[in-house]
């Protein structure tokens, strides 16, 4: 306990220099900005700022905050179109549409703004409470992994990647072997020997990370825009001065508990963002309390349920990536590799060696989530005017944007003719629905999962039964197990459940 | 169709993976049991079995993408690939003054909103890039010989 307010102490000294303070605000305006516009959400928002972010130069635990504020504020952002527009920004904001647009249709768009702005707050408040009660107490049994260990935990990240993210399994688990795949060219770091790297200089230490990323989601994304080109403008509903009343929010405090506790939870499991949270949440709160039929006609609880849970899982999803270096989603792989280029090994150690970057990110998300609260209230018609933005200017725009970036890396024009053909790779990839998130988590845990791999025989000397010798490990491989046969095994109950009552009724 | 095709192109990008990761890498002398040859190694069998299961039971039949639109798609890479061919010899400003209008105009923006766009996007950027951000982007030869030109005139 003391540790904890002792750390807090040191994040809040951290959050509240008046510089850092500015970049949590300026992030959480440029993320809710970013996630209002249709189609862009924030795993690309941050994707595309990245770069940029790390050509200011500024020290790591500010270049993580401002991306955090940009992480979250885009989460938050995200309902806005999903709500004015009917056109969710990314996976995680497609449950809002369903009870948010009818709301919006039938006059009530503020009511349904300000009522999912508080969800979002309660959610997203409530993870990172949760996250500074848990990130310690997590990091300090991690400090206890083998080698052996950390196989079994990738083993287990991997499958719970596999069993719960994207349409098609063997789809999923093959775009993280694409990117474990890409994480071997390069100079191998144990004997130095190169690998992949067919003599070209410019790839000897690895192809960079941010050029993966750009190119994946910031390119992939612009020609997913260009495919999809809409002539003219759509139609946005108009912000109304209806406001949420007591009584909704009386009708959805439960609501709003539930689906934080789902959201958070889904946010930890490694890979699982907010897409599968909301989608979890607004499936429990239907089962639980749709009596009448209500949801998808409009009802606050349905909207309420996924906007607290996809940005509570956005907390979520931060623990194991401090704590034991592994994401909890698709964004969080992005600031992973952030953390890597700053030389910063995000672990169990993170927080005893690095308190400044560890608790500074904590600290400065309590503030952001207040900061976004109170510009998301007023401001909400300034950020509704950016889905008029047609779409001809917007996807220039982008390009720009991730040349800027990229360019400003090192000054290499080659990285930009890079960028572009990862794209055209992603959007294929997109098109036939692999999920781009398992990719650039591959990549990210790569090396980790090689060294340790390697490790965990060096010791044993080459036996491999060290990797099912320590009850820890053996706990992570039937947690993996378990992941990927449950979900099977509920559906297939629930498909009976239903083929029972069918037989009941006729 | 095209998931078997996507695949079967991945299948052979992953066997020269594989054949290099069985052959090719070596390490002089390692200390370690696995060395740098035997994780490229696991890797590549496992994707070739993924990629075995896709060209087995493929799901995804058609791209859904018309004949206009895989024009539209082309001529964005080709207007982005000389965007990028074009970005250090003319510099920041004129490239993306070119890039903007070129591209929005393409996508249904009138020729001379396009054309504003494309100038503010160039020279709003740069200043704000390079004056109040202080990143670093190609100011290009062209302007750099204006600029010197210039200078020389005021010193004579």
């Amino acid at each position: 306990m003391e540790a904890l307010f002792s750390g807090l102490a040191t994040g809040f000294a951290v959050a509240l220099d008046p510089f850092n303070l500015f970049l949590v605000l300026a992030g959480c305006f440029a993320g809710t900005l970013i996630g209002a516009l249709p189609g862009l959400g924030p795993i690309n928002g941050v994707a595309i700022l990245l770069p940029i972010a790390y050509g200011l130069g500024f020290g790591p635990e500010s270049a993580l905050i401002l991306l955090a504020g940009i992480y979250y504020g885009a989460e938050y952002g995200g309902r806005i179109s999903s709500i004015l527009l009917n056109v969710p920004g990314d996976a995680g904001a497609v449950m809002t549409t369903l009870d948010g647009n009818p709301m919006a249709r039938a006059g009530q768009a503020g009511r349904a703004l300000s009522l999912s702005a508080i969800a979002s707050f309660v959610g997203g408040t409530f993870a990172v409470i949760l996250m500074s009660l848990f990130a310690p107490m997590l990091a300090a049994f991690a400090v206890t992994f083998s080698p052996a260990d950390y196989v079994a935990l990738m083993v287990f990240a991997f499958a719970s990647l596999a069993s719960l993210v994207g349409k098609s399994t063997v789809k999923t688990l093959l775009g993280a072997t694409i990117g474990l795949m890409l994480a071997t060219i390069g100079i191998d770091a144990n004997t130095g020997v190169a690998r992949y790297t067919f003599g070209i200089p410019d790839i000897l230490a690895g192809i960079d990370f941010l050029i993966v990323v750009v190119g994946l989601f910031g390119m992939a994304e612009l020609l997913s825009l260009v495919e999809q080109q809409v002539a003219g403008k759509l139609k946005a509903l108009p912000v109304d001065k209806s406001f949420v009343r007591m009584a909704d929010l009386a009708k959805c405090k439960w609501t709003i508990a539930r689906s934080s506790v789902i959201g958070f939870f889904i946010g930890i499991l490694p890979g699982t963002g907010a897409s599968v949270a909301s989608a979890v949440a607004y499936g429990a709160e239907k089962r639980i309390s749709d009596r009448d039929k209500t949801f998808g006609s409009g009802d606050v609880r349905g909207l309420a349920a996924p906007e607290a849970a996809n940005n509570a899982a956005a907390g979520g999803a931060m623990v194991p990536m401090l704590t034991l270096g592994i994401p909890g989603s698709g964004t969080t792989a992005i600031l992973l590799g952030a953390l890597l280029m700053f030389n910063i090994q995000p672990g169990p150690l993170l927080f005893t060696q690095r308190p400044e970057v560890a608790w500074g990110l904590i600290a400065s998300m309590y503030i952001g989530n207040v900061a976004l609260l109170v510009i998301n209230l007023p401001l909400v018609g300034l950020f509704a005017r950016m889905l008029t933005i047609p779409q001809h200017y917007l996807t220039p725009l982008i390009a720009i944007l991730a040349f800027i970036g990229i360019y400003t890396i090192v000054g290499n024009p080659f990285d930009l003719l890079m960028i572009t053909a990862l794209g055209i790779f992603g959007w294929f990839l997109r098109k036939l629905d692999f999920s781009l998130a398992p990719v650039i988590l591959g990549f990210v845990l790569g090396g980790l999962f090689e060294d340790n791999l390697r490790r965990a025989l060096s010791i044993s000397g080459g036996d491999w039964a060290i990797l099912v010798t320590d009850y820890k490990s053996i706990m992570l491989y039937v947690l993996a197990l378990l992941v990927v046969v449950a979900p099977i095994w509920l559906s297939r109950r629930a498909r009976r459940m239903e083929g029972v009552s069918a037989a009941d009724k006729s | 169709m095209v998931d078997r095709i996507f695949a079967g192109v991945l299948l052979i990008v992953t066997l020269a993976y594989a054949v290099i990761a069985f052959t090719a890498i070596s390490a002089p002398f390692q200390y370690d049991p696995l060395g740098p040859e035997s994780w490229p190694q696991i890797l590549s069998l496992f994707a070739i079995a993924c990629l075995l299961a896709i060209l087995l039971n493929p799901d995804a039949t058609e791209m859904g993408v018309t004949t206009r639109t895989w024009f539209r798609l082309a001529a964005t890479i080709v207007i982005l690939v000389a965007y990028a061919e074009l970005y250090e010899p003319l510099g920041f400003i004129l490239s993306t003054i070119l890039f903007g209008a070129a591209l929005s105009a393409m996508l249904g923006a009138g020729m001379a909103r396009a054309v504003v766009f494309g100038v503010t996007a160039g020279v709003a950027g740069y200043l704000l890039c390079v004056t109040l951000l202080d990143l670093n982007l190609p100011e290009g030869a062209l302007v750099q010989r204006l600029v010197e030109a210039a200078s020389q005139e005021g010193q004579s």
